[in-house]
């Protein structure tokens, strides 16, 4: 008999870590399957594909990364790699991504978040950034542009919930709010999912379900996620209650964008986040925080990957603050994590303060009538707008002579909004004004004199624009809200 | 019949972790299992060691002994004498690792199996005598801590000022281990005695019996035996480590301590010391003999034996009925799987305070990176922060250690339990309480030069 020697205890629970990343797995495989059909449904087979498609071009990028980072290290690559999780960081990169983002720039990304947001920090448990918010970063900085046209086209003709969000600068009234949710097929859509996001950010209540199986499992601890969720709210609700958004702000915060994604399957990865409880507090509320804050004042789609990102940076600091014997230095921890949340808190409550709604523009009064002559005829029905990012919102639908839409489009170097009136009736456009002007100051801006606007009065969908010389990229947006506009006119 | 429960975790606040955890017990391997008192060896070999101090030998080679004759005590700062578990003659001392993996020399008795007995004291009567005399008896009975400590049980009572509550550890949460359990089964009446004695030498206001609230039978039985004594009958959430000293204070009274129980107003013994107490109070024989559990999934048959101190391991597991067939690799523990230290030989002997042997099948652990989930914060009962103490650049950073208060940790074993990647995180942890040690020792000698 050979008695082994093995330091004590000898004894272990059953959970295991590759038990953890499974369930992770199954819940993540559960939100591509609802992710393919709906698209499928929605808008034809081909996305439903796609959907699937996607997931794999991302596994594949991160087990290929992986494998060969591990053979060239000489370590034995199949144990490393099932040790790894890399492809818990793919099925998360790709829910969190758009469906229209092309297969190149996910696979690049992919292989950049396993590398970089990984591989160099000593591999899994050593890093810093979530690596899977780490790659959506990339794609949404670098590769902008890298997009797959047709689904941009068919997906995305309407908004997104971040995006109509940021159109009316995070903050409407009340009225106009119940407006936008119903625009979402009403928080009963939103809790089903059914409008276009990112691929996995819409089923709201399939992740909640997904959230609920994980803490029953007890992989995930429901400190972090619960405190984020309440804070998020509890802000969103005053903001809101103050601003005259009224409470269905605050549900909307929440359920929108990625904050229920997010917290469940991002802020749960316990590597990037504190190791204690207490930290794990501190982090939710300054998360919560965040994501407010960004959503509010920043250009970005939504604040809740790049909340996480930053407060991935501060976790080590976290940590130490709250170090110590947790029971005798109890009391001192307490107080530290009060006045840190209290502190950040007020901080988002004043950037909250600040919020002014995007009060739509007085339409000139334009004399119009005068169809464009075509010069450089091109037809906004065949145009290929692909590269403007084009989004557009319902503002007002009750008059059919007088559709009013919010619209915003990629121009040269920023981003242009509008608010467009259309007569349904003709399908024709009545007036465009510019809300905001993102792009060169004299040299876009050519394109949106007012004399240039009152070109568009009376163009239908057949019509053809030509380009405000000078000014290409501009006035390329701005038919491109055009087009949207009639658009989204003939289908309503 | 409904059981007074008191399920108060001991969690703090909502900012700390529960510090505790269930365990799966495995204690039905043995549980409602005869205990096997055949046992009686040819030779058995009594360690001369209390603690770290060594014990003198006050027999020489060739002398007779019987069951009870005093063989060796302890006398440096504390007194314990040891006494014969058999009869027969000393023939040899031998060095070998004790189940405490130090190396220590052993006294072999070899026995004639004649079980002569000398009865080692007079009859006592606890309740006539005064405080000083119970002192005095306890002290002379060579009483120590059972439950695994081994230290010399009248030491704790030699100033009990304010004390509040006296209470007896009948928990057992250590996994496998039912040893306490048949003790008490039976020899209940010795609980009664042993108790009542030590409760009189605490001077304290209240005294209990704690024990988990599983064990509904024992817990009946404990009732109706402290009827119309001053000793209640608490019971604690099956949770570990439920049985240790701090965990049990807290529990029962809500306070915590530095170092000693006695700052809580806390004196606290095992149930099989105070048992081993009334024997010497009502049958005049010291600790010769030891319940313990032998078990574990690499056995045949496990069960509990009743054994003379010094009995080989190697002995008692081929009175059990040896190992399954087949095993070839396994882990030998003196105790239970938590607490217990594996012995890489099955020569070491029982000592007084062990109360378990549990032989697991060595199977390989598919160990991970850590993954700083902080599981093993959340259930430290000493709220420390075993990952943050193993983490590479801590480990030999004393300063950084001692903010981490690292000398806290009472090695349970908790971490390594629930770690999901499997790390041995207590063993980290010992490394660097051991490190710390180390530095603090070499600063001593520098400050005595
Ligand atoms: S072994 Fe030490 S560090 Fe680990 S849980 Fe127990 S007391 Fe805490
Ligand atoms: S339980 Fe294990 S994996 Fe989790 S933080 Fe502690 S050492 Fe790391």
């Amino acid at each position: 008999m050979k008695f082994t020697y093995k330091p004590s205890p000898n004894y272990r629970n059953t959970q295991t870590t590759s038990g953890i990343m499974a369930d992770l797995t199954l819940c993540l495989a559960a939100i591509v399957v609802f992710a393919a059909v709906y698209y499928g449904v929605a808008f034809g087979a081909a996305y439903g594909f796609r959907v699937i498609m996607m997931t794999l071009v991302s596994l594949a990028a991160a087990l290929l990364t992986e494998a060969a980072y591990f053979k060239m290290r000489g370590y034995d690559v199949k144990k490393e790699i099932l040790h790894s999780y890399g492809w818990v960081t793919a099925l998360i990169l790709t829910l969190i991504t758009r469906l229209d983002v092309s297969y190149y720039a996910l696979f690049v990304c992919t292989v950049v978040a396993i590398i970089i947001g990984k591989l160099v920090f000593g591999g899994f448990g050593q890093n810093i950034f979530n690596p899977a918010a780490f790659g959506e970063a990339l794609i949404m900085n670098s590769f902008s542009g890298s997009k797959a046209a047709k689904v941009t086209a068919d997906v995305f003709s309407g908004a997104t919930p971040m995006a109509a969000m940021n159109s009316n600068g995070w903050i409407l009234s009340s009225s106009a709010m119940s407006g936008l949710i119903k625009g979402f097929g009403g928080f009963g859509g939103m809790l089903v999912g059914t409008y276009p996001s990112v691929i996995g950010g819409s089923c709201a209540l399939l992740i909640l379900l997904c959230g609920a199986f994980l803490l029953w499992r007890k992989d995930i601890d429901w400190h972090l996620s619960v405190t984020y969720l309440i804070t998020v709210f509890c802000l969103s609700l005053i903001v809101g209650l103050i601003k005259g958004a009224g409470f269905n702000y605050a549900v909307f915060n929440v359920m929108s964008g990625g904050v229920l994604f997010g917290t469940v399957f991002m802020m749960t990865d316990p590597v990037t986040t504190p190791i204690t409880i207490p930290g794990r507090m501190v982090f939710a509320v300054g998360c919560a925080a965040l994501t407010l804050i960004l959503r509010w004042k920043s250009n970005l789609p939504d604040g809740v990957l790049f909340s996480i990102l930053l407060m991935n940076m501060v976790t080590p600091a976290i940590d130490k603050l709250v170090d110590g014997n947790q029971i005798k230095n109890a009391g001192l921890i307490r107080k530290k994590v009060i006045y840190t949340s209290i502190v950040v808190l007020l901080a988002a409550l004043g950037v909250g303060m600040t919020l002014e709604g995007v009060t739509p523009a007085k339409a000139d009064n334009t004399p119009s009538g005068e169809t464009a002559p075509a010069s450089e005829p091109a037809g906004l029905a065949v145009e290929d707008f692909s590269e403007n990012n084009t989004y557009c919102r319902v503002w007002s639908n009750t008059d059919p002579a007088a559709y009013v839409y919010k619209c915003s489009a990629k121009g040269f170097e920023g981003t242009n909004k509008a608010t467009i009136t259309v007569n349904a009736d003709e399908g024709t456009i009545t007036s465009i004004t510019v809300d905001e002007f993102g792009d060169t100051v004299s040299v876009g801006d050519a394109a949106v004199a007012d004399a240039e606007l009152a070109r568009y009065a009376g163009a239908d969908l057949n019509s053809e624009i030509d380009a405000t010389s000078g000014a290409t990229f501009t006035s390329k947006s701005l038919r491109a809200m055009a087009a949207a506009a009639l658009n989204m006119a003939a289908g309503d | 019949m409904f059981r007074e429960t008191e399920r108060v975790y001991t969690n703090m606040s909502i900012l700390t972790g529960p510090m505790n955890h269930h365990l799966n017990g495995h204690k039905d391997l043995t549980k409602n299992k005869d205990v096997l008192k055949t046992i009686d060896p040819d030779q058995v070999w009594i360690p001369l060691v209390n603690g770290n101090a060594p014990c003198k030998a006050c027999v020489s080679i060739g002398d007779e002994v019987k069951i009870g004759t005093k063989i060796a005590e302890r006398n440096d700062h504390f007194y314990l004498p040891l006494f014969s578990p058999v009869s027969g003659t000393v023939t040899g001392v031998e060095k070998f690792m004790t189940s405490g993996m130090a190396q220590a020399e052993h006294l072999c008795i070899t026995n004639d199996h004649k079980h002569e007995k000398v009865r080692a004291f007079e009859p006592f009567d606890y309740e006539k005598a005064s405080w000083e005399e119970v002192l005095d008896f306890v002290r002379n009975a060579g009483m120590l801590g059972l439950g695994g400590a081994g230290f010399p049980t009248y030491v704790k009572y030699l100033k009990p000022e304010n004390v509040e509550l006296f209470i007896v550890n009948a928990v057992e949460c250590e996994p496998y281990l039912t040893a306490d359990y048949k003790n008490i089964e039976e020899n209940i009446d010795l609980l009664r005695t042993g108790t009542l004695a030590l409760f009189k030498l605490s001077k304290a206001a209240k005294g209990c019996v704690a024990i988990k609230e599983d064990k509904v039978e024992q817990i009946e039985a404990l009732k109706k035996t402290f009827e119309g004594t001053p000793i209640e009958i608490r019971t604690v959430p099956d949770l570990y480590p439920m049985g240790w000293e701090r965990t049990l204070v807290y529990q029962l009274t809500k306070k915590r301590y530095d170092k000693l129980p006695i700052e809580a107003g806390c004196i606290l013994n095992n149930a099989s010391t105070a048992i081993a107490l009334g024997n010497a109070i009502d049958n005049g024989m010291p600790i010769t003999h030891k319940y313990v559990t032998v078990s574990g999934d690499a056995l045949n048959n496990p069960q509990n034996v009743y054994v003379p101190i010094g009995t080989r391991a190697s002995v008692i597991i081929d009175a059990v009925g040896g190992y399954i067939e087949g095993t070839e690799d396994v882990l030998l523990i003196a105790g239970g799987p938590m607490m217990g230290k594996t012995i890489p030989n099955d020569k070491f002997v029982i000592m007084p305070q062990n109360n378990g042997l549990t032989v697991l099948v060595n199977r390989p652990k598919d160990e991970v990176k850590c993954l700083r989930c902080g599981r093993c914060t959340e259930t430290c009962p000493s709220g420390l922060q075993p990952v943050r103490i193993q983490m590479s650049n801590a480990i030999f950073d004393e300063e950084e250690l001692m903010k981490l208060s690292v000398m806290d940790c009472i090695e349970c074993g908790m971490c390594t339990w629930i770690c999901p990647s499997k790390i041995d995180v207590t063993e980290n942890v010992r490394r660097a309480k051991n490190f710390v040690r180390t530095r603090m020792a070499s600063r001593a000698k520098e400050a005595k030069k």
